[in-house]
């Protein structure tokens, strides 16, 4: 109670400041491109991470060894120290030439203009992302039966065949929480990108107090806008939690009624 | 392709790690044969039936299942193994019904029957629906098309998935314990559809405990233990008066 007194009335809190900052321009500026980070990491580190966890759940053990080394890498190391690794990228590669391989055909290309911090936060987060999505996928895959796969196996099912149409659609119902879940944390995990100078939603509150000295209300300003977004985000995360759970998704959700009329179908 | 729906089976050995499961067993069935294949657990029935399947490789041997060789093709001076493509092909002359169903849980039961001609073969939607419906009422289960198999019962879901090996118009059926995880009443309706589908010369290999069955369709009767072939033949007679002590000791105890 004394914290939330003196929280509502200390006056270097200045709330009037807070509510002015909340809906400027810089903020939702910086709010849209945090959304759009969040979005662009998440859905590439996802494509990336179903290749991984393909790869690492291969048959073939050099192609999964590669996935593991890529898995361990990546999570084995701050999310930070990659950011920053991306952005100066240019400085073990300054200049890549592209081109068509034995034809002479080719232009070289100046990585420190093209890792722009836009591209270095995406890269960065994308590949991190990635690792996670990977073991998240992977684990998925191996909640699906021996005894789904034997049977796609019996039936002469190619590896690609199984994947799409017996392990996929099994996989979803432990894969699609867990994803929500990385989708609320990699929109709070976005603010790290500050530090190369990306205008998201951070970087924006720092760019005006920089300038007004109103530091403390506007990390509120930016704090109460990450609060509202992933209360805005659990609640499909809920949902979707609720509607893959164990316990209801033995009948998939487009299925009829059972009506009992034939003394046969009685349903377990 | 020919319908030879033959077993063959020479010396063949399976070991997992330093445990020997099938000690040189040798196998022959013929064409629309039903041989039943009985034994304590752990005795390598069910291992058998999943090498003449693909499932498992065997170590050493001659395996030859509709007159190929399985898994592998013959040369003058070698075997050589064959690529995935073909093996599944030879895989899809075999239908395999599992003790657990397996029934895909993400399709209902008309796309479990669909689910090898579409997916595999590359069947016509319209045709592989007709014959899906055909198969399900085979089984006594028209109707159930649109059900789920979390919506059937045990012994329902057992018939779709006999259905769904049938779709691939297979030469040889083999059955692993296909009655074990079904409710005492549900066993009956399982053990019928399999009834009719010998009495129409399907070659068919069951690994089963129910020596009912085995008495009143099975033509030949294998009794297994410890990875060996202890005593086969007519199944009626091996049933009535086993000559085998093994035989007779594990019979006392399940009749």
């Amino acid at each position: 109670m004394g914290i939330l007194f003196s929280v509502s009335t200390n006056p270097n809190f200045k709330w009037h400041v807070v509510a002015r900052y909340f809906t400027h321009e810089t903020i939702i500026r910086g709010l849209m491109l945090t959304i759009f980070l969040t979005v662009a990491s998440m859905v590439f580190g996802t494509l990336l991470g179903l290749v991984l966890a393909i790869m690492r759940s291969s048959s073939t053990k050099p192609i999964a060894a590669t996935a593991g080394v890529y898995i361990n890498l990546f999570r084995g190391t701050p999310v930070l120290v990659q950011l920053i690794f991306w952005f100066n990228v240019a400085a073990l590669y300054p200049n890549l030439s592209i081109g068509i391989p034995f034809t002479g055909i080719s232009t070289a290309v100046d990585v420190n203009a093209l890792i722009a911090p836009i591209t270095a936060a995406l890269i960065g987060l994308t590949l991190n992302e990635a690792a996670y999505m990977a073991e998240i996928i992977r684990g998925g895959f191996a909640a699906v039966g021996k005894g789904q796969i034997e049977a796609a196996d019996s039936l002469g099912m190619s590896g690609a065949m199984k994947m799409r149409k017996v392990i996929i659609p099994q996989a979803m119902p432990s894969i699609i929480p867990a994803t929500g879940n990385q989708v609320i944390g990699m929109f709070k995990e976005t603010s790290l990108v500050s530090v190369l100078g990306v205008a998201e939603l951070l970087q924006s509150a720092q760019l005006i107090y920089a300038r007004t000295y109103e530091t403390i209300p506007l990390l509120i300003v930016a704090s109460l806008w990450y609060l509202v977004m992933t209360l805005l985000l659990s609640y499909p995360q809920a949902q979707l939690e609720k509607k893959y759970s164990r316990a209801t998704s033995l009948i998939p959700r487009k299925a009829k009624k059972v009506v009992l009329t034939a003394p046969e179908g009685i349903a377990r | 392709m020919n319908t030879d729906g033959t077993i063959h089976a020479r010396a063949i050995r399976k070991s997992f790690g330093p445990k020997l499961v099938l000690k040189d067993v040798d196998l022959d069935i013929a064409s629309g044969e039903v041989c039943c294949i009985i034994g304590p657990s752990g005795s390598g029935k069910s291992t058998l039936l999943r090498c003449i399947n693909g499932l498992e490789t065997v170590d050493s041997g001659v395996l030859k299942v509709n007159g190929e060789n399985l898994g592998y093709y013959e040369t003058e001076t070698a075997y050589h193994r064959l690529n995935k493509k073909k093996i599944a092909e030879q895989r899809t002359r075999i239908g395999m019904v599992f003790q657990q169903f397996n029934l895909f849980p993400n399709m209902t039961a008309q796309e479990n029957v669909m689910a090898g001609p579409v997916l595999v073969k590359g069947a016509e939607k319209g045709a592989a629906a007709r014959q899906a419906h055909e198969l399900l009422a085979s089984v006594g289960l028209s109707g159930f098309g649109d059900y789920y198999p979390a919506q059937l019962s045990g012994g329902q879901q057992q018939r779709v998935a006999v259905a769904r090996s049938l779709a691939m118009d297979p030469e040889i059926m083999l059955f692993d314990e296909p009655t074990s995880a079904l409710d005492p009443e549900k066993v009956g309706e399982v053990l019928a559809v399999m009834k009719d589908l010998a009495r129409k010369g399907m070659t068919m290999v069951v690994v089963t405990h129910e020596m009912g069955f085995a008495r009143e369709v099975a033509d030949s009767l294998i009794f297994m233990d410890d990875g060996c072939i202890v005593e086969r033949g007519d199944a009626r007679e091996i049933l009535r008066s086993p000559k085998e002590r093994r035989t007779q000791s594990f019979l006392e105890k399940v009749l």
